[in-house]
């Protein structure tokens, strides 16, 4: 498991008015669950993006298990493909032309991983999320809610340092969002893993983070335990946006 | 009762409208059809067999095979990457390159053909000369196929940076978190995602290919390679009955081919259809080129030379040198551009007639599209897909077929109704609106899409009829809409030259038929056909611009 850390880490698209993320510091400890929360447009997808290698930071760096993986100051930067981060996305991203199998199987073809280990870890990742049986399935067949659950599956199928989660339940009803707040807590802690959670629901963040990160116009306004904040808001803002 | 006489304008309109969509865009072919089996007095299809067993058609099938299908492969072996390098990776000037390279789109083919029989004929081509050997020699199947291909990879370059554009980008970017290298992620991913409009897209090419006629005429005749529609302009040219038979026989063929083609294509491409478009279009991460940005910079760069700079550059030497081919400063002079544009009587009157058809189609197909497109997207009118239908139909017929169609309907009194319009500019105008009415159709269609229900309920409430909440809400509304419709029919129409060759007689000169001329005979050592090129290149561009402004980018390129 891996920590991540975010040091004076900014964010100016070109054209763009002004920073999407100003002057971003955190640190992630090993198999911490962390929820960035915030109103619509505040960077924390930007921010996400940014740990993913999908966006590059134009100034500061990120570093994953103490190394660094982007830093333009010294022009480095490690590309996507080669950060070991699993991602959940807002619309699933599931690929239509593959099965469900395919689709959680893929990380593990392109590491050129033996067919029987392949096939092994594909059916207990799907145990995990609860998918065992729909192996053959096309994702045409799928409700929003299983197709959540394979993107969910390939994002940790890799066994990623990171797992990364935009809105993942923004598109799932009401009930379904709170079965899959529980399972993924659950498969969280099961697995150990270290999150970073993006959303802009205060009860996600409550029941399902360590540690919360409350943005606003690209600032981190306040960090703390769910409690903590709670308890001590920062600013009127904070108290409340999270009441 | 004022409900009633707005509902009764209301339909006498809409009706009026259907009717000439029948007559103009179905009819025709009806009746080439027709006119063929039934020659000699009782019904057979004996013609078709006849015209296929002409050694010269059955030379003309294989070319247009072997032509086509080259054309249609390299189109796409050139676009596919040239529009994932465009809208994936960090290539310099990316959105510059991208209208760069459809700029070959707005531009007729046959300027090419003249460019490149400048550029790279045997005898006088000007890369020969420079060479000091015969090297190229553009008048053959591979000169053919590059200058066809140099326009037409656009339509697949078009459909897929739009096809691409408009893909949900994470389906991408959870591949590269997966692990895959860009190539990976290209071969896995991005590719399966847009088959269909890879699909249409190649499609497209080898219709348009199928139907072209300006370059096989320009670039085949002279080596004595024919087409489908090269042969069938010769048969035509004969003058018989019996050569206009043969003509339209091997028309109705070609004909079915096409439509074969397309609706084939359809079933295919629609069950092949997946749910791939998300609402949010992210701007996708792009892969990076690193070390090769400028290499490839100078890849696309050279690929746009030689599909834009090198014709277009070559027309203006040809329209200024007294002898094609030559270099030499003294060479140059003005006398091509006074001779053409201030001595010769027919460009006057091959401007005046191309104005005036051209205009005249843009502005009835606009006019038509005001109601038909009201009635397929603002009414729930039962067969109103017909339309849209009977009105595509001619678009993807080749222009050869289109032509004939209607020398056939009116030459003779049309139902006994109209007098003959054999030789006259009205049926030249007809033909430019039968063949591009569906592109007036589709703009004012996106238009009337655009525009919410509740406006015009709203002048309903205050008391408008169906008529004034037209001239006053819609029209308005619709003005850009509008406005591109008549530039995407009248850009087309202004350089046509397929249809009007045989639509064309004494008198009846227009750009296209008076380009050809110069180039075939009247002037073909002269340079006059690329001033008229050249003319065609500055209004075409201007005109995209002008669409492009008023569009505010949704038309144009
Ligand atoms: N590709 C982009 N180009 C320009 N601006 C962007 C882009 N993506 C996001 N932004 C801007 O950056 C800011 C933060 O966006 P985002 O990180 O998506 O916010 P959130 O996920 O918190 O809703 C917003 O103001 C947004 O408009
Ligand atoms: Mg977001």
């Amino acid at each position: 498991m891996s920590t991540v850390e975010f040091s004076n880490v900014s964010k100016a698209f070109p054209g763009g008015a002004g920073k999407a993320v100003d002057d971003f510091n955190l640190k992630i400890a090993s198999g911490e669950f962390v929820s960035f929360l915030g109103p619509s447009g505040c960077g924390k997808t930007t921010s996400l993006r940014m740990l993913a290698g999908l966006e590059r930071n134009t100034s500061g760096r990120i570093l994953i298990d103490g190394v660094v993986v982007a830093e333009p100051e010294s022009r480095l930067f490690v590309p996507p493909e080669k950060r070991h981060v699993g991602m959940v996305f807002q619309s699933y991203a599931v690929w239509p032309h593959m099965s469900v199998f395919e689709n959680v199987a893929y990380p593990l073809k392109i590491s050129k991983r033996p067919k029987a280990e392949i096939a092994q870890r594909v059916t207990e990742m799907l145990a995990v999320v609860e998918l065992s049986g729909l192996e053959q399935r096309m994702p045409s067949q799928l409700s929003g809610g299983q197709q959540q659950r394979v993107a969910l599956a390939r994002g940790l199928v890799m066994q990623p340092k990171v797992l990364l989660l935009d809105e993942p339940l923004s598109n799932l009803d009401a009930k379904l969002r709170e079965k899959m707040r529980v399972d993924i807590r659950a498969i969280q802690q099961k697995l150990g893993l270290t999150v970073v959670y993006v959303t802009h629901d205060q009860v996600e963040a409550n029941t399902m983070s360590d540690r919360i990160v409350i943005m606003r116009a690209g600032h981190i306004v306040q960090t703390g335990t769910p409690d903590e904040i709670r308890r001590a808001p920062v600013d009127a803002f904070v108290a409340d946006f999270i009441r | 009762m004022r409900l009633r006489s707005a509902l009764s304008i209301r339909s006498l309109l809409l009706f009026f409208a259907a009717a000439l969509i029948f007559i103009l865009c179905v009819i025709p072919f009806a009746s080439l059809i027709y006119r063929v089996v039934s020659a000699d007095g009782d019904f057979s299809i004996a013609v078709f067999g006849d015209v296929i067993a002409a050694p010269a058609v059955r030379l003309a099938v294989v070319n247009t095979l072997k032509v086509c299908i080259s054309i249609t492969a390299l189109s796409l072996i050139v676009a596919v990457p040239l529009a994932w390098l465009i809208t994936r990776w960090d290539l310099p000037f990316a959105s510059r390159a991208r209208s760069w390279l459809s700029l070959p789109f707005a531009i007729p083919p046959y300027v090419g053909a003249i460019a490149w029989i400048y550029l790279a004929n045997p005898s006088t081509g000007l890369f020969n000369n420079v060479l000091g050997a015969p090297i190229f020699n553009i008048y053959s199947v591979t000169g053919l196929i590059f200058v066809e291909t140099s326009f037409l990879y656009t339509f697949v370059f078009l459909g897929v940076t739009s096809a691409l554009d408009r893909m949900d980008s994470s389906f991408e970017e959870a591949a590269r978190l997966s692990g895959a290298s860009p190539w990976r992620v290209f071969r896995d991913i991005t590719l399966p995602i847009i088959r269909p409009s890879l699909m249409s897209g190649g499609l497209l090419v080898f219709l348009a290919a199928v139907a072209s006629f300006g370059v096989p005429a320009l670039i085949g005749g002279p080596a004595r390679i024919y087409l489908l529609t090269t042969q069938i302009y010769n048969f035509q040219r004969i003058g018989s009955m019996s050569g206009f038979l043969k003509a339209a026989a091997l028309a109705i063929l070609l004909m079915f081919v096409a439509l074969f083609l397309l609706i084939a294509s359809q079933i295919v491409i629609s069950s092949k259809k997946m749910q791939t478009v998300s609402g949010k279009t992210a701007r996708p991460s792009t892969f990076s080129l690193e070390k090769w940005k400028w290499p490839a910079f100078a890849v696309v760069a050279f690929f746009w030379c030689v599909v834009f700079v090198a014709p277009v550059t070559g027309i203006l030497l040809s329209s200024l040198s007294r002898t094609q081919g030559d270099l030499a400063l003294a060479n140059f002079t003005l006398a091509n551009w006074t001779r053409i544009l201030f001595e010769t009587d027919e460009t006057v009157r091959a401007f005046r007639n191309s104005l005036l058809t051209a205009a005249g189609a843009a502005t009835l197909a606009s006019v038509v599209a005001i109601f038909v497109s009201y009635i397929s997207v603002k009414t729930r009118l039962k067969g109103r897909a017909v339309f849209d239908l009977f009105s595509s139909l001619p678009y993807a017929i080749p222009g050869t077929v289109v032509a004939l169609a209607l020398i056939m309907s009116f030459s003779s009194s049309f139902l006994g109704v109209l007098p003959s319009l054999y030789n006259t500019l009205t049926l030249i105008l007809i033909a430019y609106f039968v063949k591009y009415l569906s592109f007036s159709i589709k703009t004012m269609s996106d238009g009337y899409r655009q525009i919410d229900d509740v406006l015009a309920e709203a002048a309903h409430m205050s008391g408008a009829n169906w008529s004034q909440t037209l001239v006053t809400i819609w029209i308005p509304l619709l003005m850009p809409a509008l406005i591109a419709s008549w530039f995407l029919v009248f850009m087309p129409a202004l350089s046509e030259m397929t249809m009007t060759l045989l639509l064309t007689g004494p008198g009846l000169e227009t750009i296209g038929t008076l380009t050809f001329q110069l180039q075939e005979y009247a002037d073909a050592s002269g340079g006059g056909a690329s001033v008229l090129a050249l003319i065609v290149i500055a209004t075409v561009i201007l005109i995209n611009v002008i669409v492009k402004r008023v569009s505010r980018g949704k038309y144009g390129l």
